[in-house]
């Protein structure tokens, strides 16, 4: 079953008259199955953020379409089934804690007798139940994001929508978060994340979308993403002559470097260089590549491709 | 309908919590209670023989008095009411549309243009019970003082409530074409101070002006703007007991109410955020 279908979609925000342009995404296409957590990285500005507006309809898609739980955005009636935390979320400053979860829950049509129930489970589970009687103009940024969260599983939702969850959040705060998606997806529901903390993303997502500057440049799992290259770190007796190699090498330290392959034949056919120039190989290591460093990789390579067209 | 409900009642609580609806109550309660004072402590015997040396012999006195008192009262009403109202409503389009607070709005199941009706019905509400506790208030304590309980003041409860709509349409117009609520208030008291008191005038100007054409477009301003001063006569003239002769000024500004609610619907609808 799939509960989010992308299908091209494009995004343009003009100017009131029309001066500027931002493409913001541009023909972007990705499904989410149900069930799964779903990472969505990318740099600043990438549309990140537009992405998961438009699907929650603050945001009119230029071109293309998008299905949520099998109905079109446009029907808004669907998003009674959907959670929403956005990035710097701001709630109605003269409401409690409390307040804020009974406004959302009546705004998402949950049935008046188990709201107080379930208002204090959330509040527990967000560790916020002291604060429920507090207005949320005290509440710190840390607390807000939490209250966010709790906000946004008011309606017991078969899909949440997470814009950078742990923002704010300190390291403790941000384990219990990570906990609640791993729970949220053990029930059985669907988790679209966005996020620049990348070692988190690679925690719990199982699988990962890569978007740069409104491109999906990447799509797969978090071990599809990571092991698309491997890093070597090679130590030999003596310097390397300056291009005698034709790869992806970089000098780390005396007579230490970095390479990059696609794979181990390329690794193989560097190793016969250097022997046939005979120098000899002291260490060879693996290097498992995080996230982020692949990350980092991939936007870089893409940024490259845009720059030679 | 249940979300029109749901944004009115939040509305009304954002109401509830600005100080400037404290203020609004608290000159209320101060006006009331020196009204009251006023009452305890003038003597009624003592005042009629002073009245009935100007006037003209059987005509109902205490009647003339009450109406005296309504037309002293109803006129500052007016003016002072509507101004703190429009200044207590303006802020919440541009609050709501605020970043971080607008996405998480409608990302529920609701549809736009139930918001904005939510805020209008809101807004309307919380001054019509502000006007209402003043206005009954007072005409309780002339009943109480004069044993005159005929009903004509508590018409401007409507009255003044009606303006207030009109004038709110066009601060959540204003709210949602600019986001700013200096903008929405000043073109409201600029309409409410300046425009309609000239266009109502538009008799004499046309007899300043002298130019056809320029008379044709004052008239179409005439009938396109809200018309404050005509409200305002109205109300004075219904609260002391006389009979709205005119209905083009009601219809008119209400006309032009439906029609700024319309647009900024179909505006708001067609934003991003
Ligand atoms: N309402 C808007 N009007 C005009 N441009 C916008 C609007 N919202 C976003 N943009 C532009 O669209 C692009 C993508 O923005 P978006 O907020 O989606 O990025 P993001 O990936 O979420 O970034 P971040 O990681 O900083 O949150 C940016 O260039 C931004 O300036
Ligand atoms: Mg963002």
């Amino acid at each position: 079953m799939i509960s989010v279908e992308i299908k091209n979609l494009s995004k343009v925000f003009e100017s009131r008259f029309g001066r500027t342009k931002v493409q913001a995404l541009n023909n972007v296409s990705l499904n989410v199955r149900s069930g799964t957590i779903y990472g969505l990285l990318g740099p600043n500005g990438a549309g990140k953020t537009t992405l998961i507006k438009i699907l929650l309809g603050s945001v009119y898609p230029t071109s293309g379409s998008a299905r949520i739980l099998n109905e079109d955005i446009a029907n808004y009636k669907i998003r009674a089934k959907i959670g929403y935390l956005p990035e710097n979320h701001k709630f109605p400053p003269f409401l409690t804690g409390e307040g804020v979860l009974r406004l959302f829950a009546e705004l998402k049509g949950v049935n008046g007798k188990d709201i107080n129930n379930k208002i204090d489970e959330l509040l527990d589970l967000v560790g916020m139940l002291k604060w429920k009687k507090v207005k949320v103009k005290k509440y710190s940024k840390g607390m807000m994001q939490r209250l966010g969260l709790a906000q946004a599983l008011v309606n017991n939702p078969q899909l949440i929508f997470l814009d950078e969850p742990t923002d704010g959040i300190d390291p403790i705060g941000r384990k219990e978060i990570r906990d609640i998606l791993i729970n949220l997806k053990n029930e059985g529901k669907t988790v679209f994340l966005n996020s620049h903390l990348l070692s988190e993303v690679e925690l719990v997502c199982d699988r990962i979308a890569m978007l740069d500057k409104g491109n999906l440049i990447r799509e797969g799992t978090v071990e599809d993403l990571t092991t698309s290259k491997q890093i070597y770190s090679l130590k030999l007796e003596k310097e390397l002559s300056p291009g005698l190699l034709n790869a992806e090498i970089f000098h780390t330290g005396d007579a230490t470097y970095q390479i990059k392959v696609n794979d181990t034949a390329e690794l193989n056919s560097i190793i016969d260089v250097i022997r046939a120039h005979g120098i000899n190989i002291i260490s060879l290591n693996p290097k498992k590549t995080s996230l982020e460093d692949s990350f980092i990789s991939i936007i870089e390579d893409s940024n490259k491709l845009t720059q030679k067209k | 309908m249940k979300n029109i409900l749901i944004f009115t009642k939040l509305t009304v609580k954002e109401a509830l919590s600005r100080k400037i609806f404290m203020f609004f109550s608290g000159v209320s309660v101060f006006i009331l209670v020196l009204f009251a004072i006023i009452f305890l402590s003038t003597d009624l015997e003592q005042m009629l023989p002073l009245l009935s040396m100007s006037k003209a012999g059987n005509v109902n006195l205490v009647y003339e008095l009450v109406k005296a008192i309504k037309l002293f009262i109803v006129t500052p009403l007016f003016g002072i009411g509507l101004f703190l109202s429009v200044f207590s409503v303006a802020s919440f389009i541009p609050n709501m549309l605020e970043k971080g607070s607008i996405e998480l709005l409608l990302s529920n199941p609701v549809s736009r243009a139930q918001i904005i009706w939510g805020k209008f019905f809101g807004g309307v509400l919380v001054v019509f019970f502000n006007l209402a506790f003043l206005i009954f208030g007072l005409w309780a304590l002339i009943g109480l003082k004069f044993a005159v309980w005929e009903p004509s003041l508590l018409y401007s409860i409507l009255t003044i409530t009606f303006t207030f709509a009109v004038l709110y349409g066009l601060i959540i117009l204003v709210g949602i074409i600019t986001q700013s609520s200096i903008l929405a208030m000043m073109l409201t008291y600029l309409i409410f101070l300046i425009i309609s008191p000239v266009l109502n005038a538009r008799d004499k100007l046309a007899l300043l002006i002298n130019n056809d054409f320029v008379n044709k477009i004052i008239d179409v301003l005439y009938y396109i703007f809200p018309k404050t001063s005509e409200l305002a006569d109205i109300t004075v003239t219904t609260a002391t007991g006389g009979t709205i002769t005119d209905f083009q000024p009601v219809v008119t500004s209400f006309l032009f109410m439906i029609l700024t609610l319309y647009i900024s619907i179909i505006i708001f609808s067609k934003k991003d955020f």
